[in-house]
């Protein structure tokens, strides 16, 4: 699956910005009672959400397994596939397990055997004249950004072959996500979409025999859980109780569940073949029947709340927060100035998403602190009001250099204090003057708290993305529009209100 | 007792020299009128003694009290606290009326005299209610300045000014942003506070109405005093030139 430049170029710009070279965290955890594993939650069936919102998949029903068989509560932490490199250096997760390819990546992580071998294969339209990987002359193919199947075609290890046939192509696409690569399939903007095999079978089946897949492969790679470089304990211990699983049963038993039978590849020296039960009983087609409206409006339901507390808590401080930024931006005390117009400055000046990356990750990297748990949520939060109380804090001010000249000079007649000046007579008049700036930050935010993503914070569109990918269906992600936009008619009639309230005095 | 004493008073904006040496004294129920063309320092002149602007030479004395003292040829103001206390002795009224525009009338008039002299409430109130009476806006309590003509904007900061009881009122140029007929009702509030002996210093271009209210005239120009003395003679038989001129023109 997806390969590692854009991951390496983030965490190069991390080392940049930080000076320091990345060790790794000292494993405190002699006692382990936890067991985190990372993976992308748009990357069925190795790990994805389900009908009822639970992730699910066969990476994690194996991580499952060996948490059981270890005693370990297992912890399911879906990443933004980019960070995973910062996530498993900070300890935000014990291992990526996620149809996470060896190959390519050999040195980079510290590997179990592999337990996958997947394939490249090429997906086409039922109806399609394409048979063979010769007839892909002058097509359209799609690929994943960063993906194995890009890697087989433009890789540096990529065969000698594949590059020729790429050659052919009339053009090597790239998009986003599968869910989009199908779209773009099924309307005809693409011919052929190269994935992994695994992935192909979910896929076909979830969209009911309108794809079909070419007999003749295009590579072979293999699957491995990844851990941090020079974790062998940790890798130790998860591959023994695989191959525990392997002895037993339970690994083919597992494989079967999720119809990887095929490409199942988990062997030890010592170990006997896997057995294959054929009477594995094979996914309900019913279940998989979970695209209903209600049923996805349900699913989305508790992104809504995640993302509200993030347009809440973010109005919350950085509504004050962007006053006192406001008031050093106009302070006569010059120093202070201009640190807060360096800080306005560059907040306004690089991307929100980068923020977030920074708060997340930048304890760890600048000052070696491990975060908790929880701090994802609270690192969304302290970006988004670091960010906007800067966007405020130059409206505020605007608002109140607007303030006449006239009322300043009326106020130091009257003798008012300085506080006396700034709550009764400044204040009033600035919110009037302001207003309908801040509303279009507001409506702004609203949309903007879909960017928690960059951290892996599920909030609704990311989930709705997920919902989207796992269901093999748009509809996810039209009902999140209908949520954005309902939620932003609520704002605009709030601040309409609020105007209209303040428009007792010109 | 002079309620304004103004010695060698000097300021300038960077290298313009906008006041030059001025010294002026204004007596307790005089009127006095400030004429003089666009440009001749008269506005900065009020506004520096209404301690908007900070001088760069000369003294100040308020009713006796010392605000501004010249040592070594350097203005020195006293501590911000007494500074406060002089600065309650007068109100100023602005060409601009400078109303708080997000409150009424009455809370305009009544908002510093509760907030800042901490006066009880209903007092103020009370005689709020007489203030726009006199002004002829007793119906007026509850608008707001922009439901109000210009005359009455500037009815009510009269009003505002007159609740905080000062010892002086300074106007700077209270009808220049009225029409006419708008002047003339300013005019007339001003004509009836100087029959209380209210005392007042009153930049205007209104040469007929600083010959009938004042009891003294002073004619600037350049940065300096040109002419003062009796309305009747600085208006009527000018000694100077400049003021000669500047007279003329303003009757065509």
């Amino acid at each position: 699956m997806k390969l590692r430049k854009t991951a390496a170029l983030l965490t190069a710009a991390f080392l940049l910005l930080t000076g320091i070279k990345a060790v790794i965290p000292v494993s405190a955890d002699t006692e382990r009672h936890t067991f985190t594993v990372g993976f992308d939650a748009e990357f069925p069936p190795y790990g994805y959400q389900d009908e009822s919102g639970e992730y699910v998949g066969f990476d994690l029903s194996l991580a499952d397994e060996v948490c059981k068989r270890r005693g370990w509560a297992l912890n399911k932490v879906p990443i933004e596939w980019n960070s995973k490199d910062m996530e498993l250096k900070t300890g935000a997760i014990d291992c990526i397990w996620n149809g996470f390819t060896i190959n390519g990546r050999e040195n980079d992580y510290t590997w179990t055997v592999p337990y996958v071998d997947n394939s490249q294969v090429a997906i086409v339209r039922a109806d399609s004249d394409i048979q063979v990987l010769s007839d892909l002359f002058g097509k359209i193919v799609a690929v994943q950004t960063d993906s194995s199947a890009l890697a087989a075609f433009t890789g540096e290890d990529a065969e000698e072959s594949n590059i020729a046939l790429a050659k052919t192509f009339r053009e090597l696409r790239q998009v986003g996500d599968y869910n989009s690569a199908f779209m773009n399939l099924e309307s005809g903007a693409v011919d052929v979409i190269c994935m992994d095999i695994g992935v192909a079978n979910y896929e076909i089946k979830a969209r009911g025999g309108k794809f079909r897949m070419l007999d003749e492969h295009i590579s072979s790679e293999e699957y491995g859980v990844g851990f941090l470089k020079g974790n062998t304990e940790l890798r130790d211990e998860v591959q023994e109780t695989l191959f525990e699983m392997l002895d037993d049963g339970a690994f083919a038993r597992i494989a079967a569940d999720w119809e990887l039978t095929d490409c199942v590849c988990l062997t030890r020296e010592s170990a006997a073949p896997a057995e294959t039960p054929k009477e594995a009983e094979s996914v309900d087609e019913t279940e998989k029947n979970g695209t209903s409206l209600a049923n996805i409006c349900i699913q989305l339901l508790r992104g809504v709340g995640a993302s509200l507390a993030i347009f809440f808590l973010t109005l919350l401080f950085a509504l004050p927060l962007g006053l006192l930024i406001a008031f050093g931006r106009m302070s006569r005390f010059k120093p202070l100035s201009a640190l807060v117009k360096l800080y306005i400055s560059v907040v306004r000046g690089t991307p929100l998403m980068l923020q977030l990356l920074v708060v997340f990750f930048g304890p760890y990297y600048l000052f070696r602190v491990s975060t908790p748990p929880g701090y994802r949520f609270w690192a969304v939060i302290i970006g988004f009001t670091l960010n906007y109380a800067a966007y405020f804090a130059e409206i505020y001010r605007s608002g109140i250099q607007a303030v006449p000249v006239g009322q300043h000079e009326a106020c130091a007649i009257l003798g008012y204090s300085g506080t006396q000046k700034f709550f009764r007579i400044i204040f009033p008049q600035m919110t009037k003057n302001i207003l309908p700036s801040v509303t279009n930050e507001v409506i702004t935010l609203v949309k903007d708290t879909s960017l928690a993503f960059a951290i892996s914070y599920t909030e609704m569109f990311t989930l709705a993305k997920q919902v989207a990918a796992a269901q093999a269906t748009i509809l996810p992600l039209f009902i999140a529009g209908v949520f954005y936009y309902v939620f932003n008619f609520i704002v605009a009639f709030v601040m309409e209100r609020i105007e209209k309230k303040l428009s007792y005095f010109r | 007792m002079n309620l304004l004493e103004v010695k060698n008073l000097k300021k300038s904006f960077g290298d313009l020299e906008v006041l030059k040496n001025i010294s002026m004294e204004v007596g307790e129920g005089e009127v006095v009128s400030i004429l003089g063309p666009s440009g001749s320092g008269k506005s900065t002149f009020l506004r520096c003694i209404s301690m908007l602007e900070t001088i760069d030479g000369g003294s100040l004395v308020y009713c006796g009290k010392q605000a501004v003292s010249e040592q070594d040829g350097k203005p020195v103001y006293v501590p911000k606290s007494e500074l406060q206390e002089i600065r309650h002795s007068f109100g100023l009224v602005f060409q601009n009326f400078n109303l708080f525009p997000h409150y009424s009338v009455l809370k305009n008039i009544t908002d510093a005299p509760i907030r800042v002299l901490k006066r009880d409430k209903a007092e103020v109130m009370k005689e709020a209610e007489a203030l726009l009476k006199k002004m002829g806006l007793a119906d007026k309590g509850s608008f707001y300045p922009y439901q109000l003509s210009g005359g009455q904007q500037q009815r009510v900061a009269i009003a505002r000014a007159l609740a905080m009881k000062p010892k002086m009122l300074f106007f700077d140029e209270p009808t220049s942003a009225l029409d006419p007929e708008l002047t003339a009702e300013i005019l007339k509030v001003l004509k009836e506070l100087a029959k209380e002996k209210m005392t007042m210093l009153i930049v205007t271009h209104e040469i007929g109405f600083a010959r009938s209210v004042s009891d003294h005239v002073v004619f600037m120009d350049g940065g300096v005093i040109v002419e003062q003395g009796d309305p009747r003679d600085v208006i009527d038989n000018p000694s100077n030139e400049r003021t000669r001129a500047f007279l003329k023109k303003m009757e065509q």
